[in-house]
C-alpha cells in the first residue's frame, strides 16, 4: 500500500488534515435496513399462510455462492468535510462435486468518496494519478460532518451492491445446466437475477417485514426445519416480482425470534419445498465463529472469508488501543 | 520454464520466519511430507538485496480448519458424526508445514527466510541443500552413496563425504534402532559395499573388520542375496554395483574339542573359507587385564604378570633352582610354575621368589590357568596361534570374526586384541591398508553408558576420540543409543537411525528432533533411515536398497551348518584345507591311537608352518609312536602246604 501512502502524502500536502477513522461497519458489513417501501404481497401457495415441514434433500451438483464486502476509512478532513477511501469487493465461488468452493469470479474496487468541495483540482489530480475512482456522495453536500459520514457510508454500500449485481449477472451467464446461484441478500435488486429459474436470494436480516398480524406471528415462530407458504413480493426495492418464503434453520426457542430464520427469494413458481430441503442442509457445517452463524450459510461465510483474505489490511481498525501506553 | 510453486512461506507474529526455521502452506493434496526437502525463492520482489534461495527440510506438519472450537462441529452436525461427514460443503482447511533451514544462498548476511514461493527440490537442489556439491564433484571427489532421498516422486542420491566418514576430518558411524526392524546390519552391509566401491583411490586402501556377535548375521557376505527390480533400480541410481563382497575372510575359534569350528558357517560348500582363530599364551598375556577382573588383579599380581610378559615369555629363562625354561605356551608356563613351587619347597627358601610372594604367584597361576579352560577353543594350552594376517591386509577386503557362540569373556578378549593389533599396525603404517572400518554390533554391551570402566570400554573410547587420525574407524550399532557411552556416540561423525522405540525417543538425546520427526522415526519402514552427517545441517531421511549379500537367516537355510565331525574326520578336513592332495586315509592311519592333544598340536603346527610336505611335518610333530608294553605273564606260585582236605 505504498501507493496509497504516496497519494495520501500528496493530499495532506495540499492542505487536507490527516485523519484515521474506521467506522464500525467497516470491520464487518452491517445489515442494511432492507425496508421495502410500497411492497405488496400475495399468497401463492396456500390460501392462508401455512407452515410446512421441510424434507431434507440433496443439494444440486453445482451451486455458486455470491457475496460482497465493503471497508472504508476517513483519511482526512478538508475543514470539516470528511474524505474517505473505500474498498468493495465481491466474489462468486462455485461448489462442485468435490464439495469444496472454488472461486470462479472476483472483482474489487477502490474508490475515494468525498464531497466535491473537498476535492480541489490539485487534490483530485493527486488521487486520479494513482488510478483511483473519485466518487461524490449521492446525498448531496450536507455541511454537517455527521450527515456527510452517513452519506459516505451509503455510497460505499451502493458501490458494493453495484459490484455484487454485476458479478451476479455475469455468474448467470456462466451457470452450467442444473447449477444454481445463491446470492447473499435480495435477489430483486437485479431483474436478471430475479427472473432466473435457478437463482436464489438468501436474506438474513429482517428489517423489511412483508407480513403482519397472525401471518407475521406464524412466520416468525415457525419451528426449525419448517418453512412458510410462498408469497409473491411486488414493488419495494426491486421492480421485478419474486416469490419469497421464510425458512427456519435452527430452533429459535431460548433465543430470539429471528434466530436461524432466513427469507428466501426466488423467481415465481420455483419449487420452494425442494429448494428449502437442500438449503436447510446448508446449515452444516456451522458458520461459526461468525456471530451470525445461525443464519449465515457456510458457503457464504466462505466467500466472505475469501474476500477478507484479499482485502487491504489498512482499512481495518487497529486491534491495539490508540491510547498511549502508560507503562507498568 | 520454472515449475509452479507447491507452497508459499507464511509468517505471523506468533510464527515468524527466522534464519533457521520457516512455515509454509500447501494445497491439501500435496506430496510434501516430513523429511521433504524444499526450495524457497524470494522471487522478483526482492528489494534490491538480490534473490535469496533457501533450502529447508520439513520437520513438522499441521492441518486445521476454520473451526473455532470442536463444539461448533458437534452443534452443526447435531451430534451426529455421519451428518458432519455428509455436509454439503467441506470446511476450508490448511496444510501448514514447518521446515528447518538447511542452507541459504547467499550464506551471508544470514537473514530470515523470505516470504516467497516454495518449490519441491530437484536433484541439483538436494545436492546444494546438503552441501554435497563440495565433495560430489571436483577433481578429487570423496562421495560415498548412502541412500536415496525420496519425496514427491524424486529419487536423489545422497552422499556422505569419505573424509568425514573414514577420516581424517571426522570419522566413525553410529547406527541405532530397534531389533529386527531397524535394518542396522543391512545398512552397514550396504554402506561397506558402497565404501569399497567408492572410496577414492587417492585416499589409499581400505579394509573392514566385522565382529559377528549374534547368529549368522555376517557369515555370508561373500554370497549373493536376492534382490528385487526395485533394489536394482536403486543401485543403478546410486551408482553402486549390486554384488557381494569379492574378498571376505572368515575367522572363528574352535569348539571345545579343538578341531570343529565354533561357527554356523560349517556347510561343506563354505567351510573352507573359515580360518581358525586360535591364540596361545603370548597372544593372551598382553590382554590379561581383559580376562581378569579388577578384584583378581591387584598391583602385585599386575606386577607379576608384567614380569612374566617382559622377562619370561619367549626367552630362555632360569628359574633359579636349576631349571631352564622357554615359555611359549600355557603348558610351558605351567611347567615354570611347578618348577618354582617345587624349588621353593625343596630349597626351603621361604615364600618369596624373585620378589614375588608365592601367594601372588599361585593366584596368577590359578587365573591364567582358567583362561584356557573358559575360552577353550580360542585359547589353546600348548598349540600354536592361528591369527589374522597382520601386516598383510589387502585393499577392499572384509575380515569377519565370528564370536557369536563364544563365551562373553572370550568375546571381550577377541575384541580387545584385534582392535589393539589394528591400532598398533595402523600406528606403524604396516597393516597393509590405510584405513580399517571396524563394525561392532551391540555397542551398548561393550561401551555401556554406565557400569564399570572395562578395558574394552576404554579402548572404544580411545578409538572414538583418536581413531580418525590413525584410520581406525568404528562403525557401531546398538538398539538403544541412550545406553551407549556418550563419548562413543558423540564422536561418531555420522549418525544413522532406523526405526526407534518410543521410550528411547523420549530420552534427552532426541530433544532436538521435532515431534513429527520422532513419530516418523518410530514408524520408519524397513529400508529407510535418518542420517546425520557433518555436512547436513539437519537430519535427512534416505532409503537404501537391500544389501547384495545373503542375509544371515537365508544363508543358514541355504547352507545349513554341518553337524560336528568326529575327531578323525575333523582332523582330516583341517589338513585337507592346507593340502588338498593328500589322501584322508594316510592321515587317519597316522592319528590312529594317538592322544587327541598331540594330534591337535601337530595340526596346529602344520597350519602355522604350511610346509611343502605336509605329511612329513605332521608325522614329525606327532612324534614317534611308542609301542605299548605287553603285560608280563605272571607265573603262579603253588602253596607251600596245600590243604587237600580243606572242606571250604
Amino acid at each position: 500500500m505504498s501507493g496509497r501512502r504516496d497519494w495520501l502524502a500528496g493530499l495532506y500536502a495540499a492542505g487536507v488534515t490527516p485523519a484515521s477513522f474506521v467506522p464500525d461497519a467497516s470491520v464487518g458489513r452491517a445489515s442494511e435496513r432492507d425496508e421495502a417501501p410500497g411492497a405488496e404481497i400475495e399468497l401463492v401457495e396456500d390460501a392462508e399462510l401455512a407452515v410446512h415441514p421441510v424434507a431434507p434433500g440433496p443439494p444440486p451438483a453445482g451451486v455458486a455462492f455470491l457475496d460482497g464486502i465493503q471497508q472504508w476509512k476517513v483519511i482526512g478532513y478538508d475543514g470539516v468535510l470528511p474524505i474517505a477511501v473505500a474498498y468493495v469487493a465481491a466474489a462468486v465461488r462455485r461448489r462442485g462435486p468435490d464439495r469444496r468452493p472454488h472461486t470462479v469470479d472476483w472483482e474489487e474496487r477502490e474508490l475515494v468518496i468525498a464531497p466535491p468541495a473537498a476535492l480541489r483540482p490539485d487534490r483530485r489530480a493527486a488521487i486520479e494519478a494513482l488510478g483511483l475512482e473519485v466518487v461524490p456522495p449521492a446525498e448531496g453536500t450536507a455541511a454537517q460532518p455527521g450527515q456527510l459520514l452517513e452519506a459516505l457510508r451509503r455510497e460505499v454500500h451502493r458501490a458494493r451492491l453495484s459490484l455484487e449485481k454485476a458479478l451476479g449477472e455475469r455468474a448467470l451467464d456462466r451457470l452450467g445446466g442444473g447449477e444454481w446461484l445463491v446470492v447473499d441478500g435480495q435477489l430483486s435488486v437485479s431483474a436478471l437475477l430475479a427472473r432466473h429459474p435457478r437463482a436464489l436470494g438468501v436474506i438474513k436480516s429482517h428489517g423489511a417485514q412483508f407480513l403482519e398480524g397472525r401471518h407475521l406471528e406464524r412466520a416468525l415462530t415457525i419451528p426449525a426445519s419448517h418453512r412458510t407458504s410462498v408469497f409473491r413480493v411486488r414493488g419495494g426495492h426491486g421492480r421485478t416480482a419474486v416469490d419469497s418464503w421464510y425458512l427456519r434453520l435452527w430452533p429459535w426457542e431460548g433465543n430470539d425470534l429471528h434466530y436461524g430464520l432466513l427469507r428466501i427469494e426466488a423467481r415465481p413458481s420455483v419449487d420452494a419445498a425442494a429448494v428449502s430441503g437442500w438449503l436447510a442442509g446448508e446449515r452444516t457445517p456451522l458458520a461459526a465463529p461468525d456471530a451470525r452463524f445461525d443464519r449465515l450459510l457456510y458457503p457464504i461465510h466462505d466467500v466472505e472469508n475469501y474476500l477478507r483474505s484479499r482485502a487491504p489490511r489498512d482499512l481495518l481498525a487497529s486491534p491495539a488501543s490508540r491510547l498511549p501506553r502508560t507503562g507498568t | 520454464m520454472r515449475a509452479a510453486p507447491i507452497g508459499r512461506v507464511v509468517a505471523t507474529e506468533l510464527k515468524p520466519a527466522t534464519p533457521h526455521q520457516f512455515h509454509f502452506w500447501t494445497a491439501t493434496e500435496t506430496s510434501i511430507g516430513i523429511g521433504a526437502i524444499v526450495r524457497v525463492e524470494e522471487g522478483g520482489g526482492g528489494k534490491g538485496e538480490g534473490e535469496r534461495v533457501v533450502y529447508g527440510v520439513v520437520t513438522d506438519g499441521f492441518a486445521y480448519s476454520d473451526l473455532a472450537t470442536p463444539l461448533h462441529d458437534v452443534i452443526g452436525a447435531e451430534g451426529d458424526p455421519a451428518r458432519a461427514a455428509a455436509a454439503p460443503t467441506v470446511r476450508q482447511e490448511i496444510r501448514l508445514w514447518t521446515a528447518a533451514v538447511l542452507r541459504q544462498i547467499p550464506e551471508e548476511p544470514l537473514q530470515p527466510v523470505p516470504l516467497g514461493g516454495v518449490h519441491m527440490a530437484s536433484d541439483a537442489d538436494v545436492a546444494q541443500a546438503l552441501r554435497m556439491d563440495t565433495y560430489v564433484h571436483g577433481a578429487k571427489p570423496t562421495a560415498i552413496p548412502v541412500g536415496l532421498y525420496t519425496s514427491g516422486g524424486l529419487e536423489s542420491p545422497v552422499y556422505l563425504d569419505a573424509d568425514f566418514l573414514v577420516g581424517p576430518e571426522a570419522a566413525h558411524l553410529n547406527i541405532s534402532g530397534v531389533s529386527g526392524l531397524a535394518t542396522k546390519t543391512s545398512a552397514v552391509e550396504f554402506l561397506l559395499g558402497s565404501i569399497f566401491q567408492h572410496f577414492p583411490a587417492h585416499r589409499g586402501k581400505v579394509a573392514a573388520v566385522c565382529f559377528n556377535v549374534k547368529g549368522p548375521d555376517l557369515l555370508f557376505l561373500d554370497q549373493p542375496g536376492q534382490l528385487q527390480d526395485e533394489d536394482r533400480r536403486r543401485y543403478a541410481r546410486l551408482g553402486v554395483e549390486p554384488v557381494p563382497f569379492a574378498q571376505v575372510h572368515f575367522y572363528a575359534p574352535f569348539k571345545a574339542d579343538g578341531v570343529n569350528l565354533n561357527t554356523l558357517r560349517t556347510h561343506p560348500d563354505l567351510a573352507d573359507a573359515v580360518e581358525p582363530l586360535v591364540w596361545g599364551l603370548t597372544e593372551v598375556l598382553d590382554f590379561a587385564e581383559v580376562l581378569l577382573n579388577r578384584d583378581d588383579i591387584d598391583a602385585k599380581a599386575d606386577a607379576f604378570i608384567d614380569f612374566l610378559s617382559d622377562r619370561v615369555v619367549r626367552r630362555d629363562f632360569d628359574d633359579g633352582f636349576g631349571g631352564q625354561h622357554r615359555v611359549e605356551t600355557f603348558a610351558d608356563l605351567e611347567r615354570l610354575f611347578r618348577g618354582i613351587f617345587d624349588g621353593l619347597e625343596l630349597a626351603s627358601r621361604g615364600d618369596i621368589w624373585r620378589t614375588h610372594h608365592i601367594a601372588t604367584i599361585r593366584k596368577v597361576r590359578n587365573r591364567l590357568g582358567n583362561v584356557s579352560t573358559r575360552c577353550k577353543g580360542l585359547v589353546t594350552d600348548d598349540g600354536p596361534a592361528s591369527d589374522l594376517p597382520w601386516g598383510q591386509f589387502a585393499d577392499r577386503t572384509v575380515h569377519v570374526i565370528d564370536v557369536a557362540n563364544v563365551d562373553p569373556l572370550g568375546q571381550d578378549l577377541v575384541f580387545a586384541r584385534v582392535v589393539s593389533k589394528l591400532r598398533e599396525h595402523l600406528e606403524r603404517r604396516d597393516l597393509g591398508v590405510d584405513a580399517v572400518v571396524v563394525f561392532v554390533d551391540e555397542l551398548n554391551k561393550y561401551a555401556p553408558a554406565d557400569g564399570p570402566e572395562t578395558y574394552v570400554k576404554k579402548m572404544l573410547l580411545d578409538i572414538s576420540e583418536r581413531g580418525r587420525y590413525l584410520g581406525l574407524v568404528l562403525f557401531g550399532a546398538e538398539q538403544f543409543r541412550s545406553q551407549v557411552h556418550r563419548r562413543v556416540v558423540g564422536n561418531a561423525g555420522t549418525q544413522v537411525f532406523g526405526r526407534m522405540d518410543a521410550d528411547e525417543l523420549a530420552t534427552p538425546g532426541y530433544q532436538v528432533l521435532s515431534p513429527a520427526t520422532k513419530i516418523k522415526l518410530a514408524t520408519l519402514p524397513i529400508g529407510e533411515l535418518m542420517v546425520r552427517h557433518p555436512h547436513f545441517t539437519q537430519p535427512i531421511f534416505v532409503r537404501f536398497p537391500r544389501p547384495p549379500v545373503l542375509r544371515g537367516r537365508d544363508g543358514v537355510e541355504r547352507f545349513p551348518p554341518a553337524p560336528d565331525l568326529p575327531f578323525e574326520e575333523a582332523v582330516v578336513r583341517q589338513l585337507l584345507r592346507v593340502a588338498p592332495a593328500i589322501r584322508p586315509n594316510q592321515i587317519k592311519d597316522l592319528i590312529a591311537g594317538r592322544e587327541e592333544q598331540d594330534v591337535r598340536r601337530a595340526v596346529g603346527a602344520v597350519r602355522r608352518e604350511r610346509p611343502g610336505d605336509i605329511l612329513a611335518l605332521f608325522r614329525k610333530r606327532l612324534g614317534g609312536r611308542v609301542a605299548p608294553e605287553a603285560a608280563r605273564e605272571r607265573t603262579a606260585v603253588p602253596p607251600l602246604n596245600p590243604i587237600a582236605e580243606e572242606p571250604y
